[in-house]
């Protein structure tokens, strides 16, 4: 368990004791409470184990089994098959969906992650499709509040290059965006110093600083 | 208002408004030319308003009920109603920024038709013709409270049943509302059916809603009393259409 950062805009999320998980029955079960602050976390687990309905559930947009969680922040929740209409492009996307204040910021940085935003959607590459989402998301992020994004799998099929251009960004806001990320890691040194891990059923948070995807997928079961 | 600037950016991209806003706009000018107004020109402005009218009814329940329930499922399945649900924007306000998308381009087809009738097909007669525009701004009152409440119906039952279905059953129920009604009465009025009775009693009458017939004949302007008692009617159907289209609407399909 981790204390929530005590900026006033922080987000955080609170998962209480008990907490269970699923889609009518439980899928998994959180024996001891664990709050997340504002920053990144990962969240990990075999397929099926339950990642997206974690998600979903913080995002209340499915109810828990049994048990309780707080969220306080701008919640956004991009699920992993989220996909726009063929015909838009990316540009008109942003142009619908960005504050005014942030829609150049936005075009430029899709400019540096090499999204052609006058291409439809539907033509776009599975990776790029990944750029729009996580752009929209990124940007919609409300400086005034705490804000959590929910991201589902977001770097699956994004180059390594644009995967650090995105955690530049996350590095730099971390103090009033909370980002929980579920993915399956691809490489053993990569970092995780928070991670959300799903075992069996049962769900527990791990913190050490120095943990790395080496060291905690043998733990996935 | 985010879901309704990406709806409208979507239907604007998608370009078949403008196939209905060719129609609406030159079928009203190029039938009459390849009818039998051609060697009667006393037949080109009657010729013209069925066709401006015509022309309008099917764009709004082919395009306008098929775009309606295409947005409807696409934001079910596509994960962008879910996304808008988490970030705070209730299955209420989905299905109204959805609706007043479409309808924001079903306005001005209908206006445009208007138009045509008010300028390009008035009768001369200045007695018929102070009726005139009174009878346009009735047509166009009841035409969209007609269509309003079909389009929120055909955006949520695609959100829960499909596209297919959606598109479907709002049609199906606008050519019963519009022709299937006048059959049932003419069939009621040969032989009395207490089931079918009852069936025309619950029906949709959107033939009323019809006054193109009204137009071509120069029958002058709806009384008041009754456009109203019509304007209630349609509005009641409006009430319970919409409360059936919010508790068929879905953000999302089903887990």
């Amino acid at each position: 368990m981790t204390a929530a950062q005590q900026h006033p805009l922080a987000p955080n999320i609170r998962l209480d004791a008990g907490l269970e998980i699923g889609y009518g029955r439980p899928l998994a079960r959180f024996d001891e409470a664990v709050i997340l602050g504002g920053g990144t976390h990962f969240l990990l687990a075999r397929n099926g184990r339950g990642k997206t309905t974690l998600l979903r559930t913080l995002a209340s947009t499915l109810k828990p089994v049994a048990g309780h969680f707080q969220v306080a922040g701008f919640i956004q929740y991009l699920p992993e098959d989220l996909r726009f209409d063929p015909w838009i492009t990316p540009a008109m996307v942003f142009r619908a969906l960005l504050p005014g204040a942030r829609l150049q910021e936005a075009l430029e940085f899709a400019g540096r992650v090499e999204l052609d935003v006058k291409k439809p959607y539907g033509q776009l590459s599975t990776g790029n499709r990944r750029k729009t989402n996580l752009i929209t998301a990124e940007f919609s992020v409300k400086p005034e509040v705490g804000n959590i994004l929910l991201l589902d799998e977001p770097f699956s099929g994004i180059d390594a290059f644009t995967r650090q251009i995105f955690e530049e960004i996350w590095n730099a806001s971390s103090a009033n965006v909370l980002r929980l990320v579920s993915c399956h890691p691809d490489y053993d040194s990569m970092e995780l110093s928070s991670a959300l891990m799903i075992e069996g059923q049962q769900a527990r948070y791990l913190n050490s600083g120095a943990q790395t995807w080496s060291q905690l997928k043998t733990l996935l079961n | 208002m985010r879901l309704f600037r990406l709806t409208i950016a979507t239907i604007f991209q998608r370009k078949a408004w403008a196939i209905c806003l060719l129609a609406v706009v030159a079928l009203p000018f190029a039938l009459p030319m390849i009818s039998s107004a051609t060697e009667k020109p006393i037949l080109v402005q009657p010729a013209r308003i069925l066709a401006a009218w015509d022309a309008l009814w099917v764009c709004a329940v082919l395009w306008g009920l098929f775009t309606a329930a295409r947005e409807g499922e696409a934001n079910a399945k596509s994960g962008i109603g879910e996304y808008f649900l988490a970030t705070g924007l209730s299955a209420t306000r989905q299905l109204f920024e959805i609706w007043l998308a479409v309808f924001c381009f079903l306005v001005p087809l209908t206006l445009i038709t208007a138009l045509i009738c008010q300028f390009a097909a008035a009768p001369a007669d200045p007695v018929e013709h102070s009726m005139w525009w009174v009878l346009n701004a009735q047509y166009v009152v009841l035409f969209l409270l007609v269509m309003a409440p079909l389009l929120a119906l055909a955006t949520a039952l695609a959100s829960r049943f499909g596209g297919i279905s959606g598109f479907a059953v709002t049609l199906g129920i606008a050519l019963y509302g519009l022709y299937g009604v006048g059959y049932l009465d003419n069939l009621l009025k040969l032989e009395e059916n207490p089931i079918l009775r009852h069936l025309w009693l619950f029906s949709p009458q959107y033939r009323f809603a019809d006054l193109t017939q009204r137009l071509y004949f120069k029958s002058g302007a709806l009384p008041t009393a009754a456009f109203w008692t019509m304007t209630l009617y349609f509005g009641g159907i409006l009430a319970v259409y919409t409360g059936l289209s919010r508790l068929c609407f879905r953000t999302k399909l089903s887990s």
